[in-house]
């Protein structure tokens, strides 16, 4: 028999041994193959607007995903050898050379790889279709997507995978040489020592994660530099991980011991069982929990946080360009050809047509402002009141003489009390025109334009400063319906020539809006699905090898007489322990991450974010839950078999 | 006195139709109270068998098991727990010792099955550890611990809630001489003074010498019993060896 034989033979004897880190790397393969098919794929990119962005998205995204698919096939394979020493040990009693075994190693893995990738490409070239599918629906383009694969796809998984196999067969192959024989057969003889209770350790471990909060939420510095993001979150990060880590060491240990005290409910039916056996394997769970507990945090903070920009992004389409179309007068003829094109349309029937008359003038703050002020744009009162009225909007001023109010920057967070009671001096007026600043009102009327500075006075003064200096006339519509103006938007590009300021339209800015974070949605879902399913997958085959290893015990209780029914309840107990706990942590976590993000997109767009947020967690629980299940259902199958 | 073990005619047969395999055939056994009894025979004889019926553990194909006045041929499996939990007592030749727990919790283990009260449990196990010299070792963990004591650790549990009848299968088959006839003289005692009810499956004649009666199953039938009455154990064990060079098949059995 030759080696290559005999490896074939052991894979196929014992197949159901092998599945679940074959199906691990059949997974990781499929999800690595169908998104880098999505990168390479030419309907995608020519569809959209922003293909420059989307490639820069992707390859940031793959190149995360390429880090975490390795960590995760690494991790799989380490457990997957481990469970095999004492089948080696064996070869080696029976006399077969450590070179016969390290090269049987090296080809049985090789093979396992090699197929595992012939699965994964032709199931990822099924999958990546359906994939996208949702993001040119979620993108809201209507490109067709026909069944090719991408070679350069399959070039690039192919590589990147061998690479990998080759890493883990050299690594099985060495396995023989790394440990003595004794070790080999011992493996998992040894129980792990439960970790002492320090509560110096836990008190560390509680004041990080609280450290690490504490960064994470509290305000913005007056300036906002590059190093404090990196120090701050940095630090952050850091202490988050290390202090995630701790409490996990040992304040699950302190838990389990509480309930330990209590000694005639912990000895009362089969509580003590299932706690001796989380405390038996404390060690090896606690660096799983972390890991599980930092990566859920990671997943519905992005999930959250894109897709409240998804979410969100009508609404700050509709801040930055107010009306469905603006446009800088061109002229009597120019303006009613743009006039007649638009209600020409008469699926979007207009529902408000008018005039801003807008002045830009030089000016003066009698305060230090962060903000740049030069050129100011000024607005009547009536106008803007208008404005606000045909934008369904409610806010409304009310000026006279010299009083003033500062329609609020875009993008800014600025407080009424900062204006309040100040002035504001324009340069080029001849008279004596000191502004008054009474009020700070939100809801620009115009299409954002940096500086985003309007600044509103009454009427009277408006019609004298028009006679300083030219009047700029904006004619703005807005039409029923104005999700849907493709059409007339785009003829409205073609038919005037400049930039923001001269012309825009609602739907260009809505549509570039949701294609960018249709695909941020789109690449944070994708990474978050994965590293969902990894993290539900890693919990899974370690409780499925507890499970093997469990199984006499269970047996044990069995004969002593505990029926099923108990055996089921001890194992949904001990299931909800080890998937709770880190979900618990995780979500506290990303609380934390949501609210700061909250905060600060809100303040930047308005969006609120508890509604995506909300959704993002239960999608989460949701993923995890079904992970429940078929743990327990698979636990119990195999220790009840 | 109490009838604790009355099996009438049990047959086991294993397999379906074309390759049937009987494991026993038709074997009567009565236990009374206080009784220490050894089941020996060849291997493949039914011994194994015939414990896992008693022991609820297997069913048999037909006939009628009665343990301390209790039908168990008819209960359904919650039931048989229940039963197996309040009326039998299991020691293993592998000690079946959960590695998780102490050498405590794992004594106590059945007590905290039935919910009893912790007062009580704990004096129960001091007592029974007590009885077997482990009150030293029981805060220590099964692979920290000999095979002496994980089987006198294993009986202990066996013992704890006061089961109408002990099984052992094989008790002495993992153990040194010495640890072996330390169990030996203490499930002795346990029959002589607290009447405990046992019933032995072993190849060792050795082991059987200890019983007060000893039945020879050979092909899944009963072969013959001794009875050790008042003879020396010396004498009884010769008899033992007599019998099973008789029953044959078995010369390396008995060593």
């Amino acid at each position: 028999m030759t080696l290559f034989s005999l490896a074939w033979k052991n894979m196929k004897g014992s197949f159901s041994n092998y599945l679940i880190y074959f199906v691990s790397m059949v997974f990781s393969m499929i999800v690595y193959y169908t998104f880098v098919s999505l990168q390479y794929s030419e309907q995608i990119q020519g569809s959209i607007m922003l293909s420059e962005f989307m490639s820069f998205m992707f390859m940031a995204a793959s190149a995360v995903l390429l880090l975490f698919v390795a960590i995760f096939l690494l991790y799989s394979n380490s457990f997957f050898t481990r469970s095999r020493k004492r089948e080696i040990g064996l070869y080696s009693m029976l006399g077969l050379r450590k070179k016969s075994i390290a090269r049987m190693m090296f080809y049985e893995n090789l093979l396992m790889g090699v197929l595992a990738l012939v699965i994964g490409i032709v199931f990822g070239a099924l999958i990546s279709k359906f994939f996208s599918m949702i993001l040119i629906k979620l993108m809201g383009t209507s490109a067709k997507v026909d069944f090719v694969p991408s070679i350069e796809a399959i070039v690039q998984t192919v590589i990147v995978f061998m690479l990998i196999i080759l890493f883990t067969s050299f690594q099985g192959a060495r396995l023989i040489y790394r440990f003595k024989l004794i070790e080999l057969f011992h493996a998992e003889k040894k129980g792990e020592q439960a970790p002492l209770v320090s509560p110096i350790i836990t008190f560390i471990g509680v004041s990080l994660l609280a450290f690490s909060y504490w960064l994470i939420v509290r305000p913005f510095p007056e300036e906002l530099t590059g190093n404090y993001v990196v120090g701050n979150y940095g630090m952050a990060l850091i202490a988050l991980s290390v202090g995630t880590h701790l409490f996990f060491r040992s304040a699950t240990v302190f838990l389990l011991m509480l309930s330990q005290k209590n000694k005639s409910r912990y000895y009362r039916g089969t509580n003590f069982i299932g706690t001796s056996q989380l405390l038996y394997r404390i060690r090896g769970n606690a660096r799983t929990f972390s890991l599980i507990a930092l990566l859920s945090a990671v997943t519905i903070s992005f999930f959250g946080a894109t897709y409240s920009g998804y979410y969100g992004n009508e609404i700050s389409a509709k801040e930055d360009v107010p009306f469905t179309y603006t446009h800088l007068s061109g002229g009597q003829s120019f303006d009613s050809e743009i006039e007649k094109l638009i209600n020409e349309d008469t699926a979007h029937p207009v529902q408000a047509q008018l005039d801003i008359p807008v002045l830009v003038m030089e000016g003066q703050l009698s305060f230090e402002l962060d903000y740049l002020t030069s050129p100011i744009k000024i607005i009547a009162a009536s106008t803007f009141n208008q404005a606000s009225r045909a934008l369904d909007r409610d806010v409304t001023v009310h000026l006279s003489g010299q009083q003033a109010a500062v329609v609020k920057p875009r993008l800014t967070d600025f407080r009424q009390a900062s204006f309040e009671g100040q002035h504001l001096t324009l340069s080029e007026s001849k008279k004596n025109s000191k502004l008054q600043l009474v009020q700070l009102v939100e809801g620009s009327v115009l299409p954002f334009d940096y500086p985003d500075f309007f600044v509103i006075v009454s009427d009277e003064w408006f019609k004298q400063l028009a006679k300083q200096t030219t009047t700029l006339t904006y004619k703005a519509y807005e039409v029923e319906d104005e999700k849907t103006t493709e059409a007339v938007s785009s003829k409205l590009a073609t038919l005037i020539d400049g930039d923001f300021q001269v012309h825009s339209s609602f739907y260009t800015v809505y549509k570039e809006g949701k294609e960018g974070s249709a695909m941020n949605l789109f690449v944070f879902g994708f990474l978050g699905l994965v590293f969902l399913a990894a993290t539900g997958s890693v919990i899974y085959f370690k409780q499925l090898t507890e499970a093997g290893e469990a199984k006499p015990n269970y047996e044990i209780l069995r004969k002593i007489g505990v029926d099923n029914k108990v055996i089921r309840s001890m194992l949904h107990k001990q299931t909800r322990f080890v998937f709770g706990l880190p979900l618990l942590v995780g979500i506290l976590h990303s609380t934390v991450v949501l609210y700061f993000i909250s905060n600060f997109m809100s303040n930047l767009i308005g969006v609120n974010m508890v509604v995506p947020m909300l959704i993002a967690m239960v999608a989460f629980i949701g993923i995890y839950a079904g992970y429940y299940v078929l743990t327990v259902t698979t636990y119990y199958r195999i220790v009840c078999r | 006195m109490k009838v604790i073990v009355d099996a009438k005619n049990i047959k086991k047969v294993y397999g379906t139709k074309g390759n049937v395999y009987t494991a026993i055939e038709g074997i009567d056994l009565t236990v009374q109270e206080g009784q220490y009894i050894g089941i020996m025979g060849p291997s493949g004889a039914g011994k194994s068998t015939l414990l896992n019926i008693l022991a609820t553990i297997d069913q048999p194909t037909s006939g009628d098991v009665v343990i301390d006045g209790t039908s168990i041929v008819h209960m359904n499996e919650e039931q048989l727990s229940v039963f197996r939990r309040e009326k039998l007592g299991f020691i293993f030749q592998d000690y079946n010792l959960l590695d998780t727990l102490t050498v405590r919790e794992n004594i106590l283990l059945p007590l905290a099955l039935a919910k009893t009260k912790i007062k009580e449990l704990e004096r129960r196990v001091e007592e029974v550890a007590d009885i077997f010299g482990i009150s030293p070792i029981l805060d220590k963990y099964p692979y920290q611990i000999s095979g002496g004591q994980k089987q006198r650790t294993a009986t202990s549990r066996a013992l704890v809630a006061k089961p109408s009848l002990i099984l052992a299968d094989e008790p002495t088959g993992a153990l040194d001489s010495k640890s072996a006839t330390d169990l030996l003289e203490s499930l002795k005692g346990l029959s002589e003074h607290n009447r405990a009810t046992i019933l032995m499956v072993t190849h060792d004649a050795f082991a059987a010498s200890y019983c007060q009666k000893v039945v020879f199953i050979k092909d899944g039938k009963l072969f013959t019993e001794l009875v050790k009455g008042k003879l020396p154990r010396k004498e009884f064990f010769n008899k033992i060896l007599d019998v099973l060079s008789v029953l044959g098949g078995g010369a390396s059995d008995v060593i």
